[in-house]
């Protein structure tokens, strides 16, 4: 056994280790004590220095050699080795017996050995039948050669969340996930992406999946590349109730809306601008009102009534003759277990937020449906990936009101429907929906605030792991979940590495043409 | 200046009823003698001319003689296949009048390299260059989309058309929303007209780099769906294009071979007696003379059975008042009396597709597939394929043979 250090002392959750000598613990490490019948496996939270040698003398040592005192005597220690070491604070996560992982409830046998973590070690992580591919396994930032899979339906339906500062890797790391999820149609996957930065407009992306032909949909609201959609939706594909938690009405603008809904339907918002009143509405709705309403719904929706009273779009997301079918369509690649890709980085929040809630609210309506005549099992699971998820589940937001993303997060998981939500500040989000996020992948994080946010309500206790958090490197990564036996550390592959054994094949196959 | 025409969707055969088949062959014929009157250099047919790949004798007699006019008169018509007159095993009508120097069929190309390379066709006079991709059966054309080199074609300079027999995704109606349909970035950009055809509906519109993509609709009616629409004055017909180097202008030329009369009936919390006697005065009030009369049923019977209601009768009295013909759509008729599926849908394939879909759940079958959307649409093309009559002179055995040959097809299956 390749030794690194020695219990030495400590309590559970704070067991205290000697560093072996020539040997470097990090912050991270995952350790192993060989048990008699098993092994209990530690993980480094926090490194310190030991010595034998009174702090007053060390101070004078330093102070000799410092001033130059140390090349004209041998101030080297006796033994330096013996005297002076590391003294790493470990927490033990797990006790393997007989292959079984169980929660650690003793502690490792006094003056026990440890050696380094071998993948071996962990032959109970096993591939689960509809996985998810986050990376493989780290101990401190050493990458062992264990890949790391999560069990996709329960880790999707139950939430994830995915906190970050930026510049860590978080699209990578979201990239590298659906990549995986492309290889299965068992997962329907709706990205609200507002940075274009998953489809591979330029360069490498999700387009170069090798399925991607019938994995893949992309929607933008710019010109699509060959085989993309353009981002339409007609207004008629409108409800009023997709306002909610995005804009507020007052109780006149609200009544006017019911009104307008119950007598023209789905063409309310048209007979909004176009100024048509409701039968007997005249002395309900005053103009006053109506005329705010009209400012407000051209405002969200980028749209006016012209003098000759026609619907001008001055953005190309709505519109009043296109896109007729376009939330339907992508709610069915979704129930087709497809990867839909809606590229918002054109265009305004409110906008985005809007087509976010419709297509949304669809998908959770036919999965309610689905529950209740007993076809949900049939279904694919459905994950909504939400970019700076607090626009739409932040404390704020929510105060106004619930809407579909909280609906979701609070109930999804019964339908088949889970978010993955990715955020710089978990903090802002309400605690009610961080427990319901069940999983969390945790990427590198300077702000205490924000790791407190993550670790208060972490599925593992990671109470002393703030400073392993601060520390994460680019792309590597900590999986608490309710779905995995311990914290596991991963280092996320560069997705442009991960994918250049896996690239669609240029096919020259001739097809017959008549 | 020139000037063309694009019409679509003419399904000539659809009708089983000879005063329907008619009525498709005067719709045709009225076309045809506009676009000559009108001047045209050009016709376009962007598919589905015929609404088999086969189609009856006499509508073919018909509409050959009727095209022979405008060829004498110089004006070609260039066409591409539509997904009704296409045929994956066998020759078209198409491939024969194309033989026959009646039509041009546009799109030719080869797969080299796995790219399609499409090949321009050149109107003699107005030197416009068409060229297109025809529709094949169970969306095979996709792959053709996919293929495409666009790049060559996107390169060649002139006034280019481009004809083609698919619904676009982004221009999808929503009563169509179930149909096959692919991205409009499928289509090469910078062409001056994207001369559609197979959504039967009117619809002109634009996006960036295609300035005009265009389908007419049908220039009759092919299904109840068809009728509903025109007894509800939705109009029918087809374009008339000017142009030089640009579009000039273009027209929507209504064709309108006969009128309609529309009744929505609904028979919620009625019995079948209350209902006869109301649609009864009803048709006999009415003014049917010489119309094509459309009666819609809908709701759930207080009592009886929907058999119960004496739909001859009411169809006698429809055409004793001088009716031409007559359809009575009861899909969304039900009765307590019977544990039904209820399925909404506009035609009957639409309503099919959904029973098929209600009930493939309860199915158990080995293959997974068959429970599946795919399964779902091989039901519904099996059954169009089987519900294939038999054509004049078609001998037992060739019909025989000919729907087998295309059922193993849908099924996937090999021959022998």
């Amino acid at each position: 056994m390749d030794v690194v250090g020695s219990v030495i002392g400590g309590s559970i959750g704070k067991i205290i280790l000697r560093q072996k000598s020539g040997e470097r613990i990090e912050l991270g490490d995952l350790l192993v004590a060989e048990e008699a019948g098993g092994l209990v496996i530690m993980q480094v939270y926090d490194l310190a220095y030991g010595s034998q040698i009174p702090l007053t003398n060390i101070e004078m040592i330093a102070g000799l050699r410092l001033e130059g005192y140390g090349e004209r005597s041998d101030l080297n220690l006796i033994d330096a080795e013996l005297r002076h070491y590391v003294i790493a604070f470990v927490k033990a996560v797990l006790r393997v017996e007989n292959g079984v992982p169980r929660i650690p409830k003793n502690l490792p046998s006094f003056l026990s050995s440890l050696r380094r973590i071998k993948p071996e070690d962990l032959s109970f992580l096993t591939k689960p039948a509809k996985p998810i591919y986050v990376g493989n396994l780290r101990s401190g930032s050493k990458v062992l050669g264990l890949p790391i899979y999560l069990d996709g339906p329960e880790v999707l339906t139950h939430h994830v969340i995915i906190p970050a500062t930026t510049g860590r890797g978080k699209s990578n790391l979201v990239k590298v996930m659906l990549w995986s999820l492309m290889d299965q149609d068992s997962f329907g996957v709706l990205v609200l992406d507002s940075h274009d930065e998953y489809y591979g407009r330029h360069g490498r992306g999700l387009k170069d999946h090798p399925d991607a032909d019938d994995r893949l949909v992309y929607y933008t609201s710019t010109t699509p590349p060959s085989g993309g959609f353009s981002l339409i939706i007609d207004l008629e594909s409108i409800k009023p109730f997709h306002f909610n938690g995005i804009a507020e009405f007052s109780d006149a603008q609200s009544d006017a809306i019911y009104m307008y809904n119950t007598s023209f339907k789905e063409k309310w918002i048209e007979k909004i601008l176009k100024n048509e009143l409701p039968e007997g509405a005249e002395n309900k709705i005053k103009p006053g009102t109506l005329a705010v309403l009209q400012r407000r719904l051209e405002h969200f929706l980028g749209v006016r009534c012209t003098e000759e009273n026609k619907l001008e779009f001055f953005n190309s997301v709505f519109s009043d003759n296109k896109g007729q079918s376009t939330v339907n369509d992508i709610v069915d690649s979704l129930e087709e277990g497809k990867i839909v890709i809606i590229d918002t980085s054109r265009i305004s929040d409110i906008t985005e937020l809007l087509i976010g809630v419709i297509i949304v609210s669809e998908v959770f309506q036919r999965y309610q449906k689905y529950k209740y005549t007993g076809e949900l099992d049939s279904k694919p699971v459905i994950s909504i990936v939400i970019e700076e998820a607090p626009r739409v589940i932040g404390e704020d937001v929510l105060d106004r009101g619930d809407n579909i993303y909280s609906t979701v997060a609070r109930e999804g998981r019964k339908f088949k429907v889970g978010l993955m939500a990715i955020t710089q500040l978990t903090s802002v989000i309400p605690g009610p929906i961080l427990a319901n996020m069940n999983t969390k992948i945790i990427l590198g994080n300077e702000m205490a605030a924000e790791r407190n946010a993550i670790i208060a309500f972490a599925p593992q206790d990671l109470s002393d792991d703030s400073q392993t958090i601060a520390s994460l490197d680019k792309g590597e990564a900590i999986i608490s979940s309710n779905f995995t036996k311990f914290a596991i550390p991963v280092k996320i592959p560069l997705f442009e590495e991960y994918i250049k054994d896996k690239l669609a094949k240029t096919s020259s196959k001739d097809i017959a043409y008549l | 200046m020139y000037r063309f025409a694009h019409i679509a969707d003419c399904h000539l055969g659809a009708n089983r009823e000879p005063e329907l088949r008619q009525l498709e062959v005067e719709a045709f014929k009225k076309s045809i003698d506009t676009c000559i009157s009108r001047g045209v250099d050009f016709i376009i047919i962007s598919g589905d001319i015929f609404h088999s790949n086969l189609p009856d004798m006499w509508v073919v007699n018909e509409a050959v003689r009727k095209m022979r006019d405008a060829v004498d008169k110089g004006i070609p018509i260039y066409v591409v296949y539509g997904s009704h007159d296409y045929s994956p095993t066998g020759t078209s009508i198409i491939d024969i009048l194309d033989s026959a120097g009646l039509v041009k069929r546009i799109g030719a190309g080869e797969v080299k390299d796995g790219k399609l390379f499409l090949k321009f066709v050149e109107d003699p006079k107005t030197k416009a260059k068409l060229t297109g991709i025809s529709a094949r059966k169970l969306g095979i054309e996709k792959e053709y989309y996919k293929i495409l080199n666009r790049e060559l074609l996107e390169a060649e300079t002139g006034f280019k058309i481009f004809v083609f027999h698919t619904m676009l995704s982004e221009l999808k109606p929503a009563d169509l929303a179930k149909t096959d349909s692919i991205p409009v970035s499928y289509l090469p950009v910078g062409f001056n007209y994207y001369a559609g055809g197979h959504p039967h509906k009117n619809i002109v519109e634009n996006f960036k780099n295609y300035p005009y993509i265009v389908y007419p609709g049908p220039l009759f009616a092919k299904d109840s769906k068809d009728f509903e629409e025109a007894a509800k004055d939705v109009k029918r017909g087809f374009y008339i294009v000017d142009f030089d180097s640009q579009i000039i202008n273009i027209e929507f030329i209504e064709v309108k071979v006969c009128d309609y009369y529309f009744e929505e009936y609904d028979a919620s919390g009625k019995s079948p007696a209350q209902i006869m006697n109301d649609l009864t005065e009803r048709m006999k009030k009415a003014d049917l003379t010489n119309k094509i009369v459309l009666l819609k049923l809908s709701g759930e019977l207080a009592s009886g059975k929907t058999s119960d209601i004496d739909f001859t009768t009411i169809r006698r009295i429809i055409m004793d008042q001088g009716a031409l013909h007559v359809r009575i759509n009861r899909y969304a008729l039900t009765s307590k009396e019977y544990a039904s599926i209820r399925v909404k849908g506009g035609d009957v394939h639409e309503i099919e597709e959904k029973i098929f879909e209600e009930n493939i759940r309860s199915v158990k079958v080995s293959n997974p597939k068959l429970t599946s959307p795919e399964g779902v649409k091989m039901a519904v093309n099996l059954l169009k394929a089987l519900r294939d009559p038999p054509k004049i002179n078609e001998s037992k055995e060739d019909y025989f043979n000919r729907i087998r040959s295309q059922a193993l097809k849908i099924l996937g299956l090999p021959e022998g």
